[in-house]
């Protein structure tokens, strides 16, 4: 991947004279286009108000309401571009304000990727995925933006799935991680699945079973970096504090989660906590022999997916000892 | 050469006919259906046969001999699945196989197939891209999907007894343009289109023109294996009806299902499931393969998509 900046054009320099000239010309344009402009809006506040006119433009808006809200292709996983351009405001309001995210480590990425992220789940809603992306969109805006692998149950919930598909999250199977990873965007994958997310608060950050490999394999078979990230705080954002697997069975989801807040605020309480989030980025997983045999190598997998959970606690561990409090 | 077209009368072997004729090198169509279609550009030698028939391998293999045919197209599949269920199993399966036999016993040297991605399955679990090694699921609540993929089952085994006859089944999805017309495309006609609240799949259409392209280049030179056929992109389903000005009635599933149970019983004697299901899970198929066999496609899923909708714009106030 090329640097960006590679193709920038340097201004050509002017004369000081040349340059004022331009000035003043910019000048008159803008006075110019400022007088047209009242020009119009006076003329359109004289005229009477035109209720059919409104009614036409309603009309028209309701009819393109779908239109103007997405673009009209997406990429070959959902992913709109579009959506993402305007929902950036909240998206920055959340890693900024809300959550206060403090992103660490990323000096040690390599400089181009694709590369496959291996984290700690948490949380129900997959709000973990969506901000680390956004974080790492800041830190190498030349990267195309990262992926993040959404469990199955998530992928079946009704208006669920076409919204995680416009943010960026694609249904985890191995198929999707090695499409994404041979077309250069870098991907983050959960190997906690399910078991992860739906944890309750008393096993807070303590890591479960590191599935069967398939991070390993995937980075081994497409030939990438394999990098731990410890992310610290997204527990907090939806405390389970019990499950209630009958009440799920009624609305079809694999259990019905209690957390401090829903389903006494009903909707509401759907809303994340504002904990201090921290993130961080360890160093890439040494893999030895980085091709698809290794891949075949059962021991060697099972050995490294180990290995990999080890630095993964272990950066969740120094998040949770670099933090005072959970929500400061 | 000399080419046979089972299912003449398809909107498939009407337009083969065409294209094929239409080549600087003209081969020899031998047409193959129920009645001769009422219109036949060219001269094409025509027999008429019932696939369905028990004796008719013996019938459809001395028809080949006679005609020394070297390449069958098979395209005697229904675009509208339709309440006779046995007879389409019979027309479908039964027929399919009559004609594998009858193309051993003639020594035909290519096999052309039709086949559908739909026989992949619209499933939660699939990936975002099926490829042609995918497993083929079907759909256990359309008859016409799961008598494909029975199809393909047959020949998987077929195939390999046969080594001498090339084989190519081509799978392709939903198929969009000015004149295709099939149980889909009238799905997708009207002005308020029921979707599956809470659902938007993304979808893949091919143009038709594509299609043909794919057939004819199967047909006539030699692309062995299983392939998608495909347009390039793919569009969520409330995009292309944003696109095409129409409006979708999302209701819950529970209740669609229930509501368009009767309509789907008389239409496809399928329950709804058969056809919604496709609205609500993905079966993306990736065309990789079929792209790098046959050349990349004239037009992506989009294009196709607006293709149809611009036909179909006027007819409304004809």
């Amino acid at each position: 991947m090329s640097d960006p900046t590679d193709n920038v054009v340097p201004f050509p320099s002017r004369e000081r004279g040349d340059d004022r000239e331009l000035r003043a010309a910019l000048r008159d344009l803008r006075s110019e286009i400022d007088r047209r402009f009242q020009a119009a809006a006076s003329h359109e506040r004289d005229q009477t108000f035109d209720w059919i006119q409104l009614f036409d433009e309603l009309r028209h808006r309701l009819g393109t309401a779908g239109v103007a809200e997405r673009s009209s292709e997406v990429d070959e996983f959902g992913f709109d571009v579009l959506t993402l351009v305007r929902s950036r405001v909240l998206l920055d309001f959340l890693v900024d304000r809300y959550w206060r995210v403090d992103l660490q480590g990323e000096a040690a990425l390599p400089a181009d990727g694709p590369v496959l992220f291996v984290a700690n789940h948490s949380g129900l809603f997959p709000w973990d995925g969506l901000v680390f992306a956004q974080c790492l969109q800041r830190e190498r805006p030349a990267w195309q933006r990262t992926r993040f692998l959404v469990a199955d149950w998530l992928v079946t919930l009704p208006f669920a799935q076409p919204l995680l598909a416009r943010f960026g999250g694609v249904r985890a199977c191995r198929e999707n991680t090695d499409r994404l990873l041979r077309r250069g965007r870098s991907v983050l994958a959960f190997p906690e699945g399910e078991k992860g997310a739906a944890k309750d608060f008393r096993r807070r950050y303590q890591l479960q079973r590191f599935g069967r490999g398939g991070a390993v394999r995937a980075a081994l078979e497409c030939g990438v970096p394999l990098v731990p990230v410890g992310i610290v705080g997204a527990e907090e954002t939806h405390p389970i504090l019990f499950k209630s697997r009958l009440a799920g069975r009624a609305t079809g989801l694999p259990f019905l989660p209690v957390t401090p807040t829903f389903p006494l605020l009903g909707p509401l309480g759907l809303l994340p906590l504002p904990a201090k989030w921290s993130i961080e980025i360890g160093e890439p997983l040494e893999l030895v022999g980085i091709d698809a045999c290794a891949a075949q190598d059962e021991l060697y997998v099972s050995r490294m997916n180990e290995q990999l959970r080890a630095r993964v606690r272990e950066l969740v561990a120094r998040g949770l000892e670099r933090r005072s409090s959970a929500w400061t | 050469m000399r080419i046979a077209i089972t299912g003449l009368g398809t909107f498939l072997g009407q337009h083969l006919v065409q294209r094929l004729q239409s080549r600087k090198d003209p081969p020899t169509v031998v047409g193959l259906d129920l009645k001769r279609p009422l219109r036949l550009a060219g001269d094409i030698c025509f027999h008429d046969i019932d696939l369905t028939d028990p004796v008719a391998d013996t019938r459809l293999a001395e028809i080949l001999r006679a005609e020394r045919v070297e390449a069958v197209v098979h395209l005697a599949f229904r675009r509208f699945p339709s309440r006779a269920i046995e007879y389409d199993h019979d027309l479908e399966t039964l027929g399919s196989l009559h004609v594998m036999s009858a193309c051993a016993a003639a020594k035909v040297r290519r096999l052309v197939v039709q086949s559908t991605t739909m026989a992949y399955g619209a499933r939660p679990d699939n990936p975002n891209f099926l490829a042609e090694s995918h497993p083929l699921r079907g759909h256990p609540g359309a008859h016409n999907v799961q008598n494909r993929v029975a199809v393909e089952e047959i020949l998987r085994d077929w195939s390999p007894r046969h080594p001498e006859l090339e084989l190519s089944v081509l799978r392709h999805c939903w198929v969009m343009g000015p004149s295709y017309f099939d149980r889909t495309v009238e799905f997708f006609e009207a002005q308020r289109i029921p979707t599956v609240l809470g659902c938007d799949p993304l979808l893949q259409f091919v143009h038709e023109e594509d299609l043909l392209d794919v057939f004819e280049r199967a047909a006539v030179e030699s692309h062995p294996g299983v392939f998608n056929v495909v347009g390039r992109g793919v569009v969520p389903l409330s995009t292309l009806l944003a696109q095409a000005g129409k409006r979708a009635l999302p209701v819950p599933r529970g209740l669609l299902y229930r509501a368009a149970w009767l309509a789907s019983q008389s239409a496809s004697g399928d329950p709804p499931e058969g056809f919604f299901d496709y609205l609500r899970y993905l079966w993306v198929a990736d065309g990789e393969l079929g792209w790098a066999e046959f050349g990349e496609p004239l037009y992506t899923t989009g294009e196709a998509w607006s293709a149809f909708v611009g036909s179909r714009r006027m007819r409304r106030y004809r």
